[in-house]
């Protein structure tokens, strides 16, 4: 039987690691670049102006009646920015292994913390820029209720965790099969235009309304709407998610860390 | 004093695998048989079976051919690798310099590069701010420690890398032929180190294609072969024995390479060491004469330059000279073969080890096209200093 043992460091050692892989992350993302992090809040500014005029003005897809009173734009943006934090997460959480092979080949430690840093990393950026959006549309009027915030960052948890659990799972198949990438790319912007980000669930025929019952993302999508637009608290549906949740986080790790040891072997 | 030494590493019947993925197929049985542990899937032995244990405060040097296996043990012993079988322990903490500054990111400055390079070794952040100081000191790159990693120069990088990794006392430090990097100045710096490393007690554990470091820095070493332990024991016998294994390798090597005269070049067929009566030898006593001797071909049966060279162990070029430097052609003993002798009337190099190349070059002594290596020992007992012996008295005033 093949015997490891790492005494070198303890938890609190690996947690100043996370940290400084983290802070890595956030600030290698955009180093070189002259406005730095603020691209993260331009990029999807620019991709939810071209979604608010297509969709609004040309499809002419509505705000749903519940939602009376709210911008097509501030619909979206609140599906949409925790949408970019997932789909970002996972993605980057993927290639988190591949990107950082010359570190796994010299250095012993912790793969795990690679994902995590990743997943983490994107959630914070966009989190500052999901924020500094939520203020804006408040300022040009549009109801947000900033008492839900609470609510919605517990429920951002489960959500990050989901997205780190499926991410170790793809990374530690990344580092054997490179298709996983590309299959994603596609995965991803299926998910994206099935889940009801930029409209509503109800106008989804019946036929296909299953689609909605067991997509996750619909699940947050249209939660973190009735928080952040109707004040709405958590409820026990959210617990049942997060369960689940967490489980998928489990499973994925245990599938990371089983192939961790190999990652060596193929990078 | 205590009692019984400690020991730090252990390893048992370890033996590492890597996998063959050439096909699309291969790629998903493979990741098949990780998952479900088990199916025989198709290999790379790297290591087989090896075992070895090192002790607190003795050094333990690793040698053996290009992939023969040496990073892999290292790696494994790092805990970069872990073995497909066998044990692997260690106690205490590790500080594995397998290549300075490959933890760097190059965006980053010298000094944020400090802190993450530090993380990764397990160090807290309390503990990288007290040593932070120490560490620009050392690695003494001025005030490019606060500019970008990209911008500095291969060897700064490598200073800097040296500085991170010995920045904390590791009970075990594993190199992998990185104690000649950087510049003269550094390299001393670097070594300096290491000695005083090792005289606190320290335990080194390195791999180096110098038989010279292995026998003045370790006590113990091992020769891996394919793979395998080919010997373990006291550093001097392992060695000797790689070296003596070398020769034969290498006289076996001119042999086939007689058959294929007709390559077209001049080739060193055989050389050796006599002492003043002809017999062969490889150790001269200092002051005693000696007689280099060889053969050479040359495939247009035109005398071709000779060129000797001899280099003490440590790689210090000690003295070397051309034949057409003083009008001598060799003597063609055969058809397209040529002999020559060099006699070195009273020795004066300094009691050490030395090696003889011995070089064949064209007949315009232009190109080199073959070199022999011989090593000889020059004994005796001395209280001077440097390579070689100068005439010289000690006069009054």
């Amino acid at each position: 039987m093949a015997h490891i043992a790492v005494p070198q460091a303890g938890a609190r050692q690996w947690a100043w690691l996370l940290a400084s892989f983290t802070r890595r992350e956030i600030l290698n993302r955009y180093a070189g670049s002259v406005s730095g992090l603020a691209w993260s809040l331009l990029h999807p500014l620019a991709q939810l102006a071209v979604f608010a005029f297509v969709f609004s003005q040309i499809f002419r897809v509505g705000v749903p009646p519940a939602f009376t009173g709210v911008s097509y734009a501030a619909y979206v943006a609140i599906a949409m920015w925790p949408w970019i934090m997932f789909s970002e997460g996972l993605t980057r959480g993927m290639g988190s292994v591949h990107a950082n092979a010359g570190l796994i080949k010299k250095v012993a430690f912790p793969h795990g913390l690679l994902v995590y840093a990743s997943v983490l990393a994107c959630y914070v950026v966009h989190l500052v820029g999901f924020a500094a959006v939520l203020v804006a549309l408040r300022l040009f009027g549009e109801p947000i209720r900033f008492s839900g915030i609470p609510a919605a960052l517990v429920l951002l948890v489960p959500y990050m965790l989901l997205a780190t659990g499926i991410g170790a799972i793809l990374a530690a198949l990344h580092t054997l099969l490179r298709d996983v990438e590309h299959v994603i790319q596609v995965t991803l912007t299926i998910v994206f235009y099935i889940s009801p980000i930029l409209y509503p669930a109800s106008i989804i025929p019946a036929s296909m309304q299953s689609l909605v019952r067991y997509n996750p993302l619909a699940y947050f999508s249209e939660r973190l709407r009735e928080i952040l637009l109707h004040g709405a608290g958590l409820v026990a549906g959210d617990a049942t998610v997060a369960i689940a949740c967490v489980a998928v986080f489990a499973v994925g790790m245990w599938f990371f860390n089983r192939l961790s040891p190999s990652f060596e072997d193929f990078l | 004093m205590s009692a019984a030494p400690e020991r730090l590493i252990r390893l048992e019947g370890v033996t590492k695998d890597y996998p063959k993925v050439s096909t699309g197929g291969d790629r998903l049985r493979t990741l098949a048989a990780l998952l479900f542990r088990r199916g025989d899937l198709p290999h790379f032995r790297a290591l087989e079976d090896v075992s070895l244990e090192v002790m607190r405060g003795h050094s333990f040097g690793i040698c053996g051919e290009n992939g023969a296996g040496k990073s892999t043990l290292l790696k494994v012993i790092a805990g970069v690798v872990r073995p497909t079988l066998g044990t692997r322990e260690v106690n205490g903490r590790v500080g594995a310099l397998l290549e300075l500054g490959s933890g760097f990111h190059p965006e980053y400055t010298g000094r944020e590069n400090i802190y993450l390079s530090s993380a990764l070794m397990g160090l807290t952040r309390a503990e990288v701010r007290e040593k932070l100081g120490s560490i620009i000191e050392f690695a003494d790159i001025g005030e490019h420690i606060d500019e970008p990693v990209k911008h500095y120069s291969s060897g700064m990088v490598v200073r800097l890398g040296f500085a991170v990794a010995t920045s904390f006392a590791p009970d075990i430090l594993i190199t992998d032929e990185v104690l000649a990097v950087g510049d003269e100045s550094f390299q001393k710096k670097c070594i300096a180190w290491v000695e005083r490393y090792l005289a606190q007690g320290g335990t080194l554990l390195f791999c180096s294609h110098s038989m010279f470091h292995i026998q003045t820095l370790c006590q113990s070493a091992l020769w891996l072969h394919h793979g395998r332990v080919r010997m373990s024991g006291p550093a001097f016998d392992v060695t000797r024995e790689y070296l003596a294994y070398h020769q034969e390798k290498s006289a076996k090597e001119k042999a086939a390479g007689r058959a294929g005269m007709a390559h077209g070049i001049p080739m060193v067929e055989d050389g050796w060491t006599e002492d003043a009566a002809g017999a062969r030898t490889g150790t001269f006593r200092r002051g005693e004469a000696m007689v280099l001797r060889g053969t050479v071909t040359e495939p247009d049966d035109r005398p071709p330059v000779i060129l000797f060279g001899i280099v003490r162990a440590d790689g210090t070029a000690v003295f070397g000279s051309h034949s057409n430097e003083r009008g001598f052609l060799p003597a063609r003993v055969d058809p397209r073969r040529f002999g020559f002798a060099v006699r070195f009337d009273n020795l004066a190099l300094l009691p050490g080890k030395y090696t003889m190349r011995i070089h064949a070059l064209d007949p315009e002594g232009l190109r080199m096209c073959d070199t022999l290596e011989r090593e000889f020992v020059v004994t005796g007992e001395t209280r001077d200093y440097g390579v070689v012996e100068l005439d010289h008295q000690w006069l009054n005033p």
